[in-house]
């Protein structure tokens, strides 16, 4: 308790019993370690914070939080933790998963959830490939890469996950990685700061079936951080610009904040259940509406 | 390795004993992830060794912690975790299912190695003389580090040449 009678939260608050069984030295455990880190600053008690992911190496994160938790059906973490959020706008609602889970089948969620401007931090672990099936191609690998379903490389251009969301229209994006967990999360408080959809790309390495190259030592070798580079965070085109990079650089921080971020889904479905109440009939005449006068 | 917003230049001592502590502190618990990493994946060799080095990490901070309270009692501290990642402790992918004792010591000294040139890089920029001998002190104790770690190396039966991943089948699917 601190001094003005508000609980003080440290990371360890937010860390379940649960003993991850992650290969050791894979990125996801430094991911929840930024979450802690991050949850802690935010404060928000563990009971008032849902976690929802998909399926994947990566989804098991809910798990080790002492958040509500929820490893659901692969690829559907996003509509999952959407009627999380409608259902109880006062729940901080944070979704996850790897790139498989996020940008092969559950990709199209994510327009949806953008345009509507959902209040949810959708963090991604991205490492290029599929990590809890054995190591095949996933969204995010390079083109060229050899998996066990690649075998003579890929054909196939990698998504561009950075660029996928600001083209449509995320209003915050920013990207980390274990090189710096400090960074990392700092960047989760903010995203879950910002109050619509954020989205954070964490290049968190695969050891068992990554490459050399998207080791930390490698990742470190292209690591830049935008706030270095003068990088204005209002600036879209500007972001868009970077994203192009991605693969070949490694940006660490935020590409976009909208400096004016537009009403979220919740507060315009709050607006118009204000603005209709007054008309509207008891609850059990509900059905009344749909009957022909 | 980062360290942020701490400006060498306007170090004081009570804040570079801080530091030093939150280094120790960071690669402690570092160690206590790749313990528990290795007891998950029944490595129990390397855990044991990450044990030995989660003790040697504690020890060293608390005999800093004992100077620090000597000195300044309980002052308020300026520094925090957040502008330190990485000094002491080893990368987070330093570890590895089914690592031989071996390869976590290597990772170990590594990270020694690691800490040695951080206090090197920092000294030219300090300015106060108990900072400087402080950092000097640290920097050679980073080298004792190096040597206690030399020793368990050398007490392992000689390398096969053989690595890991030549003993151990490709993960099960979890
Ligand atoms: C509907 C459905 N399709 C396929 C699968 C098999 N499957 C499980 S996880 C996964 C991909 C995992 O990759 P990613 O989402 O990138 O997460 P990672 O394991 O790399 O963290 C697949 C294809 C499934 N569980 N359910
Ligand atoms: S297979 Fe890869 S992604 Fe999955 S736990 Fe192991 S290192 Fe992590």
């Amino acid at each position: 308790m601190s001094a003005t009678g508000t609980c003080e939260y440290q990371p360890k608050d937010y860390k379940s019993d649960l003993k991850p069984i992650w290969c050791p030295g894979c990125g996801d455990f430094s991911v929840v370690q930024g979450i802690y880190r991050a949850l802690a600053a935010i404060g928000r008690p563990p009971h008032e914070i849902a976690f929802v992911s998909g399926i994947g190496c990566s989804s098991r994160i809910p798990g080790y939080t002492t958040a509500y938790g929820f490893n659901s059906v692969h690829g559907r973490a996003l509509p999952i933790a959407q009627g999380i959020k409608l259902a109880n706008p006062d729940l901080l609602v944070l979704a996850a998963g790897g790139d498989g889970d996020g940008f092969s089948i559950g990709g199209g969620h994510i327009a949806h959830l953008i345009r509507r401007n959902m209040d949810i931090t959708y963090i991604v672990m991205d490492n290029q490939i599929y990590g809890l099936t054995k190591g095949q191609l996933s969204p995010t690998s390079q083109k060229g890469r050899t998996t066990c379903t690649s075998r003579y490389g890929s054909l196939e251009e990698p998504v561009n996950p950075l660029l996928y969301v600001l083209a449509y229209g995320a209003g915050f994006v920013a990207q980390a990685s274990p090189t710096d967990l400090v960074g990392m999360a700092a960047t989760i408080e903010e995203a879950i700061r910002y109050p619509g959809f954020a989205f954070v790309n964490i290049q968190s390495p695969c050891v068992t079936y990554g490459e050399e190259a998207q080791q930390i030592k490698g990742l470190k070798a292209i690591s830049e951080s935008l706030q270095s580079l003068g990088h204005n965070p209002a600036d879209r085109l500007a972001a868009m610009d970077l994203a192009q990079q991605y693969g070949n650089k490694l940006h660490l921080g935020v590409f976009y904040r909208n400096p004016e971020p537009p009403p979220t889904y919740g507060d315009l479905v709050k607006e118009r259940q204000t603005l209709l109440s007054k008309d509207a009939p008891p609850k059990e005449r509900i059905l009344d509406l749909f009957i022909k006068k | 390795m980062a360290i942020q917003g701490i400006d060498f230049a306007k170090l004081s001592l009570m804040d570079a004993l801080d530091l030093a502590i939150l280094v120790e502190d960071e690669a402690q618990e570092r160690y206590e992830e790749f313990a528990a990493q290795m007891d998950q994946h029944r490595t129990p060799q390397a855990a044991q060794f990450f044990r030995y080095m989660v003790e040697n990490e504690a020890k060293h901070g608390r005999e800093l912690l004992a100077r620090r309270v000597q000195r300044f009692g309980d002052a308020p501290r300026s520094v925090t975790r957040a502008m330190i990642f990485d000094v002491e402790a080893p990368d987070y992918d330093a570890a590895r299912a089914f690592m031989s004792p071996r390869k976590a010591m290597e990772a170990a000294l590594a990270s020694e190695v690691k800490a040695h040139s951080f206090f090197v890089s920092a000294l030219p920029s300090l300015k106060d003389a108990e900072v400087r001998a402080l950092f000097e002190e640290l920097r050679d104790e980073e080298i004792e580090h190096q040597e206690l770690v030399k020793i368990e190396l050398a007490k392992l039966p000689p390398d096969s040449g053989l690595s890991d991943e030549d003993f151990v089948d490709e993960p099960a699917a979890q």
